[in-house]
């Protein structure tokens, strides 16, 4: 028997957006005179999907048809500013700016409804492109007859301008304590990996990965689930293929070509089960929380933890190539010690680990 | 030098050697194949030769003369996708889409060939495409999906992303 099984679980805590001073996000909508409505938003769409949240986000908060809203492609000139797509902050910052601004168009929309119907606004919502009497729903007017009426009648174009930006926090210059909370919403994530060891070539093989993330709210749950299955591969190229120096650490040996880079392949896919969580945060939009860059952490170190129950080696390093399985398995057998891990404490080689910060001339040093 | 693109044959004026990437990018103006190593190693350039996935940026013009080249470009007839083409929408299978070209005619070819949608045939046959972002999930539903000849109603699909979010009380 060379092949031994073990599984292992990591766990991810993500602060979403920059959570430092500003980070805004500003987005723009007008309501076109037949009720269809154009949103501008700086916001770019890498594929992770925020021109189909930030529509589906416009549409819920005006009640209108997702096939009713466009968002423009952004871009540079005709797009609000957004600070950018990264530290995940596009469907909680961005996500809010687009919510900010459809409740101005909506409550525009109310009010022109409520003059037309001669019903107070508080009294009327938007169901489905209508605005409604609430508790007489045969008393109503489609949201293209307001939009129409506002263009050629009242000589108005209904729009609004949101802006998500996070508070400046005061400095303390005496203790350095800042007044607001250092973080906007943070997710949870865990994953556990089960793996197969070959003790003979040191090949480790992810059979599966159960994934449980909070995202607050899945605005949409397939575009989450995406998310959720393109970092657990990502996690899992991480874990075990991903080096740009595949066999020692200077540059003479890098790989030349874009074979020499291993990521994973189709054939490399193991069982996954996606489980998404819904605990809302207070901030989000519709409670959202982050997904995006959190969503490739936790394989990793739980397929670390996968491979110490099957074969009893901790490997400290990424990726954990045959290489390093069958070293670590070798200094094992030999009785070295080996590296351990305890919870969050890593005990590395001291003697390794300064010479390395001595030999880049750093300042850094830290107790082991 | 004449080839015949998507079923219209085309007059080329690059040299014999010259990858099909480029002409096919740079000088017929299709665009459906993406530059992505141009070393051979990551599928997206992939078009049909004759019935069968080639990575265009290794292949010289003159290899394809008087040979049937398809692209992306020539899947979809009368304004109708291929069941392929639809299962991708439907499941999801393009993030960036840097990937989708390549991926879309190595599984046209996988299912002319009458593909089933065993996970291991499909991913022996896709497995040299590499894509970043979809983790290959959604990718496999989508082919195993137009395997067994599933068919989609894409204004469902619209619909379903559509539904309203659902309302959580903060
Ligand atoms: S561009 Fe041809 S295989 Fe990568
Ligand atoms: S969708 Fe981005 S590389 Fe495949």
């Amino acid at each position: 028997m060379t092949k031994h099984q073990g599984r292992g679980i990591a766990a991810i805590e993500y602060p979403t957006g920059m959570n430092q001073n500003g980070d805004p996000s500003q987005a723009w909508i007008k309501l076109k005179m037949d009720g269809r409505v154009d949103v501008f938003a700086g916001t770019v769409d890498i594929g992770q999907g925020s021109k189909t949240i930030h529509s589906q986000i416009v549409a819920d908060t005006l009640g209108v048809p997702m096939d009713w809203v466009t968002m423009d492609t952004s871009n540079t000139d005709s797009s609000a500013f957004c600070m950018g797509t990264f530290a995940s902050r596009g469907t909680f910052i961005g996500g809010n700016a687009v919510r900010l601004a459809a409740e101005k168009v909506r409550g525009r929309i109310l009010e022109i409804g409520g003059e037309l119907l001669e019903i107070d606004p508080g009294d009327l919502e938007i169901i489905d492109g209508e605005v409604v009497a609430k508790g007489s729903p045969d008393k109503k007017i489609g949201v293209g007859d307001i939009a129409g009426a506002a263009t050629f009648v009242k000589g108005e174009l209904i729009s609004g301008q949101g802006t998500a930006l996070k508070e400046y926090a005061t400095l303390d210059p005496e203790t350095g304590a800042v007044t607001i909370p250092p973080h906007s919403a943070i997710s949870y994530a865990a994953c556990a990996a089960e793996v197969e060891v070959d003790v003979e070539t040191g090949d480790v093989r992810v059979l599966k990965l159960t994934q449980v993330y909070d995202v607050g709210c899945a605005i949409n749950p397939t575009m989450v689930e995406g998310q959720i299955e393109g970092g657990a591969i990502q996690g899992l190229g991480l874990g075990l293929l991903e080096n740009c120096y595949p066999y020692y650490p200077s540059a003479e040996h890098r790989g030349g070509q874009f074979g020499s880079y291993l990521a994973p392949s189709m054939e490399d896919l193991p069982e996954l089960e996606c489980i998404i969580l819904e605990n809302p945060s207070a901030d989000g939009p519709f409670g959202a929380k982050a997904i995006g860059e959190m969503a490739n952490n936790a394989q990793p170190p739980a397929i670390a933890a996968a491979i110490y129950d099957a074969v009893g080696i901790w490997v400290t390093e990424l990726p954990i190539t045959p290489e390093k399985v069958l070293r670590a398995l070798e200094a094992k057998a030999a009785g070295q010690p080996e590296s351990t891990r305890d919870g969050k404490v890593v005990r590395y080689d001291e003697a390794l680990s300064m010479s390395s910060f001595q030999a880049a001339e750093s300042a850094v040093r830290f107790a082991v | 030098m004449n080839i015949t693109i998507n079923g219209t044959s085309r007059i080329v004026n690059a040299g014999p050697l010259t990858p099909l990437l480029h002409v096919l990018r740079e000088e017929l103006d299709v665009l459906s194949p993406k530059a992505g190593c141009q070393q051979g190693g990551c599928g997206t350039c992939t078009v049909l030769v004759n019935g069968e996935p080639r990575r265009s940026c290794l292949l010289p013009i003159a290899a394809v003369e008087g040979a049937e080249v398809r692209t992306v470009e020539g899947l979809a007839s009368g304004g109708k996708l291929t069941p392929v083409q639809e299962a991708w929408i439907h499941h999801y299978a393009a993030q960036c889409g840097f990937c989708t070209s390549g991926f879309l005619m190595a599984a046209t070819a996988y299912l002319e060939k009458g593909g089933s949608d065993d996970h291991a045939e499909i991913a022996a046959a896709l497995g040299g495409h590499v894509c970043r972002c979809t983790g290959y999930v959604k990718i496999y539903d989508a082919v195993a999906a137009a395997a067994r000849g599933e068919s989609f109603d894409l204004a469902t699909t619209a619909a379903g992303s559509r539904t309203t979010i659902r309302g959580v009380e903060l």
